[in-house]
């Protein structure tokens, strides 16, 4: 069904390793989505072309936006750290969400369960992390610009 | 018909350049989803909440100028509801700028299985061109136009995966589209630059299978190269192979109402030194449709 096929293409262009899952095992795709025989061949031929790569960059960078321009210091402090924490976050959350202050709440959010879970990263996070989502918590009040 | 009006896709710096050449600018596309904040449908109170310096801002430039909307938040090829709360915000806010026409994406930025209509698949995502999918944009596509009282176009986007197998070509889908009565077509040339420069086909043979009639408006923009991909990134001046394609077929279509020019407001300052150049040769595009126009109706 249309549904699941767009479904599909969006988790595929979320996730090099489901991609590379699918490319092993084209069979997967009719086990996870309720698919034609025709959109299941479509979705493999995507996965198979080159420019699949890099509409997977391009979705990582598109999601990467909003936490590089709200919270800068704390993706510098995460350091080497970020990109393993990002892929965690939009594992977690899935759908970006467009309003970019949501999106970075949310992140700030992410990280600060990450660390009462007992993850560690670099000294500097935990400074960075209590200023920019102090910072963001008070971008996204400011932005209820009109009365409830 | 009047020659198409040349302009600007509306962003945060675009008043800068209008203060600069307020004569080269004659028209906005206005984007309705960067002049609010969208806290989607499980809000407490009020879903959208506008910028309403910037929308005081945008009046300000919009008067004496042509303007319409440039939408990507309702994702017309999605298999799911359209999003009616969308629309009657899209509809307000058409109705205070007085948009004359509103164009959407012909790609799937929402998906149907997401839990909340606002959230975005991080990517504008390629179509299958079909019948399911038409059947779909076509409805949604009347029922916008009904609620914003203008006409409706859709724009060819920049993919770097296209759907295989299709049962019509992109340019099949968007004439069936404008024969039918339920919208025209924003051509991007700098969307088909991108195609080909990423393994897909020529401008020519894109724009040879379209309908002339169909387009009413288009976009020239630049990009970059990334990781041996072309990228439609906003972020430089219009690239010459698309200026030749412009000059080649703009006189060509006869309803062409705009000719815009879109860049990111992020590469403003290494843009600046060549955007009045830029609008400038729009103007000389702008004005080769006219002798052409004029030839064909005395032939």
């Amino acid at each position: 069904m249309l549904a699941d096929f767009q479904q599909a293409l969006a988790d595929l262009t979320a996730s090099p390793e489901l991609c590379m899952a699918v490319k092993i095992d084209p069979s997967l795709l009719m086990r996870r989505y309720q698919l034609t025989d025709r959109e299941a061949g479509r979705l493999e031929g995507i996965v198979r072309h080159p420019g699949m790569a890099c509409s997977c960059m391009v979705y990582r960078a598109n999601r990467l936006a909003p936490l590089a321009l709200n919270t800068p210091r704390l993706c510098k402090a995460l350091g080497h750290d970020l990109r393993a924490v990002a892929s965690d976050y939009w594992a977690d959350h899935p759908q970006s969400n467009v309003h970019f202050y949501v999106e970075a709440d949310r992140f700030c959010r992410f990280v600060r369960r990450e660390i009462a879970r007992g993850r560690s990263f670099g000294p500097e996070v935990g400074s960075a992390l209590e200023i920019e989502s102090a910072q963001v918590a008070a971008a996204l009040r400011e932005s209820h610009t009109e009365a409830a | 018909m009047t020659r198409p009006t040349v302009g600007l896709l509306y962003n945060p710096v675009s008043p800068l350049l209008i203060a600069q050449a307020p004569d080269l600018v004659e028209y906005l596309g206005v984007m309705p989803d960067r002049l609010w904040y969208d806290f989607g449908p499980n809000a407490q109170g009020r879903r959208f909440h506008r910028t309403l310096g910037a929308i005081d801002e945008l009046r300000r430039c919009a008067e004496g100028r042509l303007t319409a909307g440039h939408g990507i938040g309702l994702s017309l090829p999605s298999a799911m509801p359209l999003d009616e709360a969308f629309v009657d915000a899209v509809a307000e806010l058409a109705a205070d700028i007085g948009f004359s026409w509103f164009s959407e994406h012909l790609s799937v930025f929402i998906t149907p299985k997401g839990a909340v209509p606002n959230a975005q698949a991080g990517l504008g995502l390629p179509i299958a061109y079909d019948d399911e999918v038409y059947g779909i944009v076509a409805g949604k596509a009347a029922r916008l136009r009904q609620a914003l009282g203008c006409p409706i176009a859709l724009e060819n986007g920049a993919f770097f995966t296209p759907v295989p197998d299709p049962d019509m070509t992109e340019p099949q889908f968007l004439n069936r589209l404008h024969a039918e009565g339920r919208c025209e077509t924003l051509l991007d040339l700098h969307n088909l630059y991108v195609n080909w420069r990423n393994g897909g086909e020529t401008p020519e043979a894109y724009i040879a299978q379209l309908d002339p009639a169909a387009v009413i408006e288009i976009h020239l923009g630049g990009g970059d190269d990334f990781a041996g991909f072309y990228m439609d990134s906003h972020s430089s001046l219009t690239p010459e192979p698309v200026w030749e394609t412009a000059f080649a077929h703009v006189a060509g279509f006869p309803n062409l109402r705009a000719i815009t020019y879109e860049f990111q407001e992020t590469y403003y300052e290494d843009l600046a030194d060549g955007l009045i150049p830029e609008l400038e040769r729009m103007h000389e595009l702008a004005e080769t449709w006219a002798p052409r126009r004029r030839l064909a109706h005395a032939g």
